[in-house]
C-alpha cells in the first residue's frame, strides 16, 4: 500500500502537470513542471521526502533503464545519424569543453569577487 | 507466429530488462565509462530486433510502457535537489552564476555549431539540450520538435566524454577551486560527469550534482526562446 500511495502521488503530480502544460501558452515540458511542483511541495513541507522515498529511489536508482526504449528509437533515424555523424561528434565535444571552461571560470571569478568584498 | 508474439508488450518489457541486466553486469565487471550499462543494453536491444527482424513497432508496445515512467522519474529529480538545498543556500551566488553561464554557453555553442554545419531545425532542437540530464533533455527536445532518441544518444555521448576528459580539463584550464571544478563538470556532463566528480572529491561531487538540477531547469527555460526563432 505504501508503494501504491507513492505511485499515486507521483503519477497524480505528473497528470496535473500535463494539464498545466496544456493550459500554458508556452512549450514547457510537463515533466519539468512536475519537478518544479514537487520541489515546491517539498519546500513548503506539504509533501515530505518520506512520502515519496521508496518510489523515487526506485525511479532514480534505475534511471538509465527507463531511457532504453526511447534511445532504441534511434534505429528509425539511422540514415540521418550516419550522414551527420561528424557534425554530431564535433558539436558534442566542442560544446562540452566550452561549457566546462565557461562554468568553472565564472565560478572562480565570482568567488574571487566575493572574497575581495569580504576582505574590505 | 513470431510477429504476433513479439507484438505483446510483455516481449518489449522483458527484452529491455534482460538487456539492462546484462549491460549493468558488464559495466560492473569492466568498470570503465566506455562500457556504460545503458548503452550496452541499447545496442543489445537493437541487435536483437535487427537479427530476428522484429519491427520497431512491435518492440514499442512494451517500450511505451517503460516510457510512461519517464515523467515521474524526472519529477523525482526534485527529491535530489531538495536533499542538497543547504548546500545551495550556502553557496547560492557562485552556483547560480556558474550554472547560468554554463547553460547559456552550452546552448549558444550548440546552436552556433549546428548553424555552421547547416543542420536543420529538427536536428538542432535534438542536440540543444545535450549537456543536461537525460530526463530533462528528452523532455526539452521532444517539446520543441526535436528527436527524443537522438537527444538521449547525444546526452550519453557527452556524458561519457565529459567523464573521461574531466581531470584533463581541470588541469588544462587551471581550475583550482573544487567548487568550480564540480560545477563545471555537472554543467557540461550531468550525471555521468558527476560520477567522476565524486571520485575527485566530496565538494566536487556535491556541486556537480547540484549543477545537474539547476542547469536542467535553466535549459528548459532558455530553450523557450527557440520557439520564437524560425
Amino acid at each position: 500500500m505504501k508503494i501504491l500511495k507513492q505511485v499515486a502521488i507521483l503519477f497524480g503530480l505528473c497528470w496535473i502537470s500535463l494539464l498545466i502544460e496544456k493550459l500554458l501558452p508556452i512549450t514547457f515540458p510537463s515533466s519539468v513542471i512536475a519537478l518544479v511542483l514537487l520541489l515546491i511541495l517539498l519546500l513548503v513541507r506539504v509533501v515530505k521526502v518520506d512520502h515519496v522515498r521508496e518510489k523515487s529511489d526506485f525511479l532514480l536508482g534505475n534511471l538509465p533503464f527507463f531511457f532504453i526504449p526511447a534511445t532504441v528509437g534511434i534505429i528509425q533515424y539511422k540514415e540521418t545519424v550516419l550522414s551527420n555523424a561528424t557534425a554530431f561528434l564535433v558539436v558534442c565535444v566542442v560544446s562540452m569543453i566550452a561549457t566546462f571552461a565557461a562554468t568553472a571560470w565564472a565560478v572562480q571569478l565570482t568567488m574571487k569577487l566575493i572574497d575581495r568584498r569580504n576582505r574590505k | 507466429m513470431m510477429m504476433e508474439l513479439t507484438s505483446s508488450p510483455l516481449f518489449g518489457v522483458t527484452l529491455t530488462i534482460a538487456a539492462y541486466w546484462i549491460g549493468m553486469a558488464i559495466q560492473k565487471k569492466v568498470n570503465k565509462v566506455i562500457c556504460n550499462g545503458m548503452l550496452i543494453a541499447v545496442v543489445l536491444v537493437i541487435l536483437t530486433l535487427t537479427v530476428l527482424q522484429i519491427p520497431y513497432e512491435n518492440y514499442y508496445q512494451g517500450g511505451s510502457l517503460i516510457n510512461l515512467f519517464l515523467g515521474p522519474a524526472t519529477a523525482c529529480l526534485a527529491v535530489s535537489i531538495y536533499m542538497k538545498i543547504d548546500l545551495l543556500k550556502k553557496y547560492w551566488l557562485p552556483v547560480v552564476v556558474g550554472c547560468s553561464v554554463g547553460t547559456v554557453t552550452s546552448i549558444g555553442c550548440v546552436y552556433g555549431l549546428c548553424r555552421l554545419f547547416g543542420l536543420d531545425r529538427e536536428l538542432t532542437m535534438s542536440l540543444l539540450p545535450k549537456s543536461v540530464t537525460t530526463p530533462i533533455a528528452a523532455a526539452v527536445a521532444g517539446g520543441h520538435g526535436g528527436i527524443v532518441s537522438l537527444a538521449v544518444a547525444a546526452v550519453c555521448f557527452t556524458g561519457i566524454i565529459g567523464n573521461l576528459c574531466a581531470p584533463l580539463m581541470i588541469r588544462l584550464f587551471r581550475v583550482r577551486e573544487p567548487l568550480a571544478a564540480g560545477l563545471g563538470i555537472g554543467a557540461c556532463s550531468h550525471a555521468m560527469g558527476t560520477a567522476k566528480a565524486l571520485e575527485l572529491g566530496e565538494t566536487e561531487g556535491a556541486m556537480s550534482g547540484l549543477a545537474i538540477g539547476l542547469c536542467g531547469l535553466l535549459t528548459s527555460l532558455l530553450s523557450l526562446i527557440f520557439d520564437l526563432l524560425p
